[in-house]
Parts: structure tokens; C-alpha cells; sequence
């Protein structure tokens, strides 16, 4: 039986390996095109999935505005850190940028915690029926649907940036926003425009979770960023198909973490694993500059 | 003086010195945001000192000390090469780690008929020496600032000897001051642990004051306020981190003026602030000419 | 077409430009000389816009450029061949030629056939990494990226840097192709030899500022040699 067993973390491990996928190609995003951590991605994630649960609470509305209205507040939160937090410090020290970022982290989370202040919130289902069986495994809707996002995402993903001319600007910026610069590319334009991307994403991301949980609390902001964050520093950092693999690594290894050792060492071994990959400084994780 | 203004000056007091420790490593070019877990091993340390083993504050405070900075040694060693945001995240990742370990830390002994000790997530209750022995808020104050005038005392000292010096040299431009001859792994390393060694002081006092510590008081929260602190206040002076612990606990939640909102305006403040001030309020320049003036 | 006026850059309180003048007339291949560390890659960052000048100005067709972003200046009709030729070296040849061409709103792929056929070595590169190219290739490429914004002036800091002189004599032939298609050139050279034998004028910048400037028969070549490699001063 515990080849069954195996396989059913497996396939626990990479549907919510997929939530971290999306989570860590929005940071990657934004710290490839910026050279910086976003510390308030999840409390803007966050802050999106409250504005859809208030509206929920208000106007009882259906799930596809909810998912707009997640996605819209997302974006509004987003783009108001990069312009507090990002912007002003575009030539200045990487610190500061990050600094500011996680004190509108604060910020945001406060904002979010007065908008609704308890500290659980039924969200509307994401489906209603059961789960697929097929043979001893099982597999919810909700995490096929998450699946499915995320393959959808890394698909436009991978096309837009390949085969437009903003992907070329961005992959540009991304290698060099000197030379990109001159070459007439307005790294500020695209660094607002690759926040908002990223935010989008990251409203998405946290609709779906909230709506497969059927539930949304104040936690749902630090977690996004630590998952985001490992994520991305698991599948090196700065890479966006890295980020994918780390984010589905990091599901695989939670999932079976937990199976056999407990939800404290899930976590724990979670942060294990980029420690000691840190000090081994294995040649996949040097990517790019230290900020 | 009345209570509640004696419970804000302690509380500034206490995480004077875990902001302070955030500072000392910034100064050393680094970002820490696992600080908060020394705080916590101090906690415990002393805690299980006093409760447990019936030893003297001042022999906890010691212990304490010597196991934050042991702890902090351990995580920094492996952590030493790393720059910038990876070693901002190994601290993060370390941080955790040990407030996971704290959660499943369980040791008990029969002090007086009862269990004492560290009990995982219940927490761990009864941090009672001080309080047994006559001690009045007021005078934990007294003890809490003597030995944060004399930390502040060690850092003036420390910012105008050699050592000082060259601390901020590899904080500014570490290759330089390794070609320059400086051993930039051990500066670092010692500078790790006596930033662990200063949390876990703030951290003793912390438990002796609360009389009851769990975890969750050790969460990244934590250390995600006192980075911000020690960088508002400004990297220029021991002062800095002090001003900015103030600036919140003192002005921000002690004036009651801004309940329920005081994230929203520190934030916002912390982030405006940035933009006009990168390095802080008493940053180099401002200590610099502030020193000019006399 | 280009108008330097009394230009002062500064990094911090240093002082790299000390009040810099000259001028580029349009349909020109006008040059500058100099000793290393006299400014002129300061001065070619300040033009572009990459750095901002602490006094004077810059004027272009009588517009005044001195303030704006790298991108708003390309739009306007200048581009950079940078120093270290900063290709973008995980993006394939065809692909950097694209990120020039970004601000266009036309079709302009005639125009990256029309440089794959002026620089063979690309074409039969088109699809490799910029990053794998050598150094002479990178510098076709960094060119051919700036011509795609279809320049009115292109900027090039020192072109022959580092290159085989084979492949320098090409740079320089090909230089004086654009010049024949009518794009006005504003080159740092140290070559100062391959330079004069190009340029119709030439200034001649020393510490940060402009000490000489005529056209390649007024002063000796081997004067001008001496000035521009040790300075004219007397230490």
C-alpha cells in the first residue's frame, strides 16, 4: 500500500506544488525585471483575496466577479508598492527598495486585517462536487483547476515572452537594463508593467486558494511570500522556469515531509532544504546579483 | 510615573536591544531577518535558568548570552560567504527553523510540586524570579535601561576604536577591506555572534518580563520590525535603531493616538522616510554632521 | 546637429567633466581624442542620458536633451554604441537586433535582412546567443542593435577596443559606409591613427575638458598622436 501512498502525495505534492509555482514565477517576475525582492507580494495577494471576500459578503456576487474584483484590488495594491517602494529607488540602494517593501508589507497587512477584522472568512466554493476518483487515487477539482492555471500561465507565459515585442523587452531588461535602456526600452515603463503582470498572476493565485479552501485568513499573506520566496530561491533565483520546478519540488517535498514526519517538520525540512542549499551554493542557484 | 507609561519605556527598552543587534549587522554590510530567533534562545535560556534552576538573573542573562551568541555562530558559519539577499534568506529560512524546534521543545522539572519548563506551543509559563523577589515594574525598568546605557556605552566605544571602523569598512565595500587586509570571514562571523549574544540580552529580560513566552512571539514579524527600526532610526549611530523602536512603541502606539491603525501609518512612514532617507533618519551623514557641529 | 555646451558631470564630488563644448556637424564623422580617465566615455554616457549633468547642456537639432532618459533620447534620434558593447548576452543575434528596433512602429524586417547582409558573420550567427559571440561580433552587433532604431547620430565609444586590427580595419570600413549613407558619426577612439583617417574633425578632450579641436591636417599626426595618448601637459 504505501506505493499508493506515494503516489498520492505525489499527486498532493504537485497540485499544491502548482499554487507555489504561480507564486514564485510572480516573485521571479518582479526580481528579474526589478533586481529586487517584493516583500509585500503576498499581503498584496492578500489584500486581493479580502476585497473579493468582502464584496462576497456584501453583494453575495458570483465567482467570476469575485475573481475580477481579486485580481483588479491585486494589481491596485501592487502597483501602488512599486511605485512607493520601487520606483524612488530605481538607481538607489537594492535595500531600501526591499525594506520599504515589507514595511507596506505591514501596511497592507493592516489595511487588509480592518477591512475584515476576524480572523476566518467563508469564501464561495470554487466547485461544488465532490472529488475524481480514479482507481485508490483521488484528485479535487480544485487542484486540477490549479494545475491547469498554472500550465495555463507558464503557456502565455512562455509565448509572451518569446514571440512579442514585450516579451523581448522584458527578457532585455532582464539581461541588461543598461544596454536595454539604450536601446531605446523604458525600463521604468516595463518594470510598472511587469508588476502589474505579476500581480495579476498573484490575484489569481490567491483566488484560486481561497476558493478551494473555501475560507480566507489574515496568514494567507506571509505564507504567499514565504512559499513565493522559497520557490523561487529553491529553483534559483532569478529563473522563471526555475521557479516553476522549485515551486513544485517545494509541493513534492512538503507533501511527502508530511506524510511521514508531521506538519511541524514539513515545514521545517521546507526551510532546511534552502538553507543548506544556500551554503552549499549548489552552481543552479547563483544566478545574477545578490539583490 | 504611571504604569502604562512604564510598560511602553520597558518595551522600548527590550526590543532596543534586538533592533540594536539588526543594526550591528547592517552596519557589517548584512540583512538579517532571523534576529528575532535569538531573541527567543535568550528567552528560553534564561528562563530555563531562573525557573528551572533557581540560578541568579544576572548567571541566566550570562548563559543566555553565551547561547545566543553560540546559536547565532552556528547559523552564520555555514551562512558566511553569502551576500545580500541569499544571506538575508538563509537567515530567514535559519529563523524558522529555530522557532519550529522551539514549538516542539518540551522539557519539564518538578519545581515546588509543579511542572516548570518549556512546553512546545503551550509556551512556557512561571518566569517568575524577578517578580519573586520584590521587584516593582518601576525597578525593572531601572534594569532594563542600566544595562542598555552600558550596551550603548560598549557601541560608542566600539564606533570610535579600530574595530569600529573597520566593521563599517566591510559593511561598505567588503573585497576593499579584504584587500586591505582584513580576515572578512572572522570579522564577520564575530560580528554574527555578538549580534545573537546582544538579541538573546534583550531576549532574557523579555522573558522575565512577560513571565510567559511561546514561540509565536519569536515569528518573522518580529524581525521583519526590528530590521525596520534599526533602519528608520538610522545607520549612522546605536542611537538610530533606539529612535526607531521609539519612534513606534513610544510615539506611534504609546500616544494611543493611532489604535487600530498604527501599522498603516508606521509603514507608510517607514516607506516615505526611505525614499528621502535611504540609510535612515540619524544616518552617516546626518552623525557626521551633527559631530561636526561642536 | 549636436551642440555641447559647458557640460559638468560629476560622480558625487568628483568632477569628471569640467565644462565640456564642442560640436558635431550633421553629415560629419566627427571624433574624439584623448588620454584614458580625460572623460570622454563620461561625456558619450551624459549625451545618451545614461548619466545626469550637473551643469551645461546638451542640445540636438536645437532641442535640448539634458535631463532625459536613455529611451526618450534614442527616440529622438540618437543611439549608443556603448564601451563594453553591453549585447544582451542570453538573447539569440536576431533577437537583439529586435530589442533595437523596440521603439518602431514599422516593419522592419527588411532592415535586419538588410544588416545580416551588411554583416555576414551575424547572418550565419542569427540564431546563437549574444553571449557566445566573440568580441568583434559583439561589436557588429552592438552597431548593427543601434542602427536599428534608424539613428540620425550614432555615438560610438571606442569601437576598436580590445578587437584584432583584421577586424578593426572593418569596423572602420564599415564606419565609413554609414557615413556614406548619410548617418552622422561621433566616435571615441584611443586608435588615434584609424581615427583621423576617417574624420573630418576631431576634438581632443584631456582631464575633463576640450584642449584641441580642428580637422585631421592642422595639427601633425604624430603630435595629435602624442596628445591623445599622454596629454599635452608637461609632467
Amino acid at each position: 500500500m504505501a506505493l499508493i501512498d506515494i503516489f498520492q502525495n505525489t499527486l498532493d505534492g504537485l497540485t499544491a506544488g502548482a499554487s507555489y509555482a504561480l507564486l514564485g514565477v510572480g516573485f521571479t517576475l518582479i526580481f528579474g525585471v526589478l533586481r529586487r525582492a517584493n516583500l509585500s507580494y503576498g499581503p498584496a495577494i492578500m489584500l486581493g483575496a479580502y476585497a473579493a471576500t468582502w464584496v462576497s459578503l456584501h453583494t453575495g456576487a458570483g465567482l467570476l466577479v469575485l475573481f475580477l474584483v481579486a485580481v483588479l484590488a491585486t494589481v491596485l495594491a501592487g502597483s501602488y508598492v512599486e511605485r512607493l517602494c520601487f520606483a524612488p529607488h530605481r538607481r538607489g540602494p537594492a535595500a531600501a527598495a526591499m525594506v520599504a517593501s515589507f514595511a507596506i508589507w505591514m501596511q497592507l497587512e493592516e489595511l487588509a486585517t480592518l477591512l475584515l477584522p476576524r480572523h476566518l472568512y467563508a469564501f464561495p466554493a470554487l466547485y461544488e462536487g465532490g472529488a475524481l476518483h480514479f482507481g485508490p487515487f483521488s484528485l479535487r477539482v480544485e487542484s486540477l483547476l490549479m494545475l491547469l492555471a498554472a500550465l495555463a500561465v507558464c503557456f502565455v507565459g512562455w509565448k509572451a515572452l518569446y514571440a512579442t515585442r514585450f516579451g523581448v523587452a522584458v527578457r532585455a531588461v532582464i539581461d541588461d537594463p543598461r544596454a536595454a535602456e539604450l536601446s531605446g526600452i523604458s525600463v521604468g515603463a516595463i518594470s510598472l508593467r511587469v508588476f502589474a503582470l505579476a500581480s495579476a498572476i498573484g490575484g489569481l493565485t490567491g483566488f484560486l486558494i481561497v476558493a478551494s479552501h473555501e475560507q480566507v485568513t489574515p496568514m494567507l499573506g506571509m505564507w504567499s511570500t514565504l512559499k513565493g520566496m522559497l520557490a523561487m530561491m529553491l529553483g534559483g533565483l532569478g529563473s522563471l522556469p526555475g521557479a516553476v520546478v522549485g515551486g513544485l519540488a517545494l509541493g513534492l517535498i512538503e507533501a511527502h515531509s508530511q506524510w511521514y514526519l508531521g506538519p511541524q517538520f514539513r515545514d521545517f525540512i521546507a526551510y532546511f532544504l534552502l538553507f543548506a542549499l544556500l551554503a552549499a551554493r549548489p552552481p543552479w542557484m547563483n544566478t545574477r546579483s545578490a539583490y | 510615573m504611571d504604569e502604562y507609561a512604564i510598560g511602553v519605556l520597558t518595551s522600548i527598552g527590550l526590543l532596543t536591544f534586538v533592533a540594536a543587534s539588526a543594526y550591528l549587522l547592517l552596519i557589517a554590510g548584512e540583512l538579517s531577518f532571523g534576529q528575532q530567533a535569538f531573541f527567543g534562545v535568550g528567552a528560553y535560556a534564561a528562563g530555563i535558568a531562573t525557573a528551572m534552576f533557581g540560578l541568579p538573573l544576572p548567571l541566566a542573562i550570562l548563559a543566555a548570552m553565551l547561547l545566543g551568541g553560540l546559536a547565532a555562530a552556528l547559523v552564520g558559519l555555514p551562512a558566511l560567504r553569502l551576500r545580500g539577499l541569499y544571506f538575508a534568506m538563509a537567515t530567514l529560512a535559519a529563523a524558522e527553523m529555530l522557532r519550529i524546534l522551539f514549538e516542539l521543545f518540551h522539557w519539564q522539572v518538578q519545581v515546588g510540586g509543579e511542572a516548570v519548563g518549556p512546553d512546545g506551543t503551550q509556551g512556557f509559563r512561571g518566569i517568575r524570579w524577578v517578580f519573586e523577589r520584590g521587584v516593582e515594574p518601576l525597578g525593572f525598568l531601572g534594569i532594563v535601561w542600566a544595562l542598555l546605557a552600558g550596551v550603548v556605552l560598549l557601541f560608542i566605544l566600539v564606533e570610535r576604536s579600530r574595530l569600529g571602523t573597520t566593521i563599517r569598512a566591510l559593511g561598505e565595500d567588503p573585497e576593499l577591506a579584504g584587500a586591505l587586509g582584513v580576515d572578512v570571514l572572522r570579522l564577520k562571523l564575530g560580528v554574527v555572534a555578538a549580534a545573537g549574544a546582544l538579541a538573546a540580552l534583550g531576549g532574557a529580560l523579555f522573558a522575565h518580563h512577560n513571565t510567559y513566552i511561546e514561540p509565536r512571539n519569536f515569528d518573522i514579524m518580529l524581525g521583519v520590525h526590528t530590521l525596520a527600526y534599526a533602519l528608520i532610526g538610522g545607520l549612522g549611530t546605536v542611537f538610530g535603531p533606539l529612535l526607531g523602536v521609539a519612534l513606534d512603541l513610544g510615539l506611534l502606539e504609546g500616544t494611543r493616538v493611532f489604535q487600530g491603525y498604527r501599522m498603516i501609518v508606521f509603514g507608510g512612514l517607514v516607506a516615505l522616510l526611505l525614499i528621502w532617507r535611504p540609510r535612515g533618519l540619524l544616518d552617516e551623514r546626518m552623525v557626521h554632521w551633527l559631530r561636526t557641529r561642536r | 546637429m549636436l551642440r555641447v555646451q559647458e557640460l559638468v558631470t560629476a560622480y558625487g564630488k568628483i568632477e569628471a567633466l569640467k565644462g565640456v563644448s564642442l560640436e558635431v556637424a550633421q553629415g560629419t564623422i566627427t571624433c574624439l581624442l584623448g588620454p584614458n580617465g580625460a572623460g570622454k566615455t563620461t561625456l558619450m554616457m551624459t549625451i545618451a542620458g545614461v548619466l545626469k549633468p550637473k551643469l551645461g547642456t546638451v542640445s540636438f537639432l536645437g532641442e535640448k536633451l539634458s535631463g532625459l532618459a536613455p529611451h526618450a533620447i534614442v527616440a529622438r534620434g540618437i543611439a549608443l554604441v556603448p564601451e563594453n558593447r553591453l549585447v544582451f548576452p542570453s538573447m539569440t543575434v536576431l533577437e537583439n537586433l529586435r530589442a533595437g528596433a523596440f521603439q518602431r512602429k514599422d516593419d522592419f524586417d527588411a532592415d535586419i535582412e538588410r544588416l545580416l547582409g551588411r554583416f555576414p558573420r551575424l547572418k550565419e550567427r542569427s540564431a546563437q546567443l549574444a553571449g557566445t559571440l566573440s568580441g568583434g561580433e559583439q561589436q557588429m552587433l552592438a552597431v548593427a542593435r543601434a542602427l536599428m532604431s534608424r539613428p540620425k547620430l550614432l555615438l560610438m565609444d571606442e569601437p576598436s577596443l580590445g578587437l584584432a586590427p583584421l577586424v578593426v580595419e572593418e569596423i572602420f570600413a564599415i564606419i565609413a559606409e554609414l557615413h556614406r549613407d548619410g548617418t552622422t558619426i561621433f566616435l571615441v577612439e584611443q586608435n588615434a591613427h584609424m581615427a583621423l583617417k576617417v574624420a573630418h574633425r576631431f576634438f581632443l578632450m584631456e582631464q575633463g575638458r576640450v584642449s584641441f579641436s580642428g580637422d585631421p591636417g592642422s595639427l601633425a599626426e604624430d603630435e595629435v598622436i602624442r596628445r591623445a595618448y599622454l596629454g599635452s601637459s608637461r609632467n
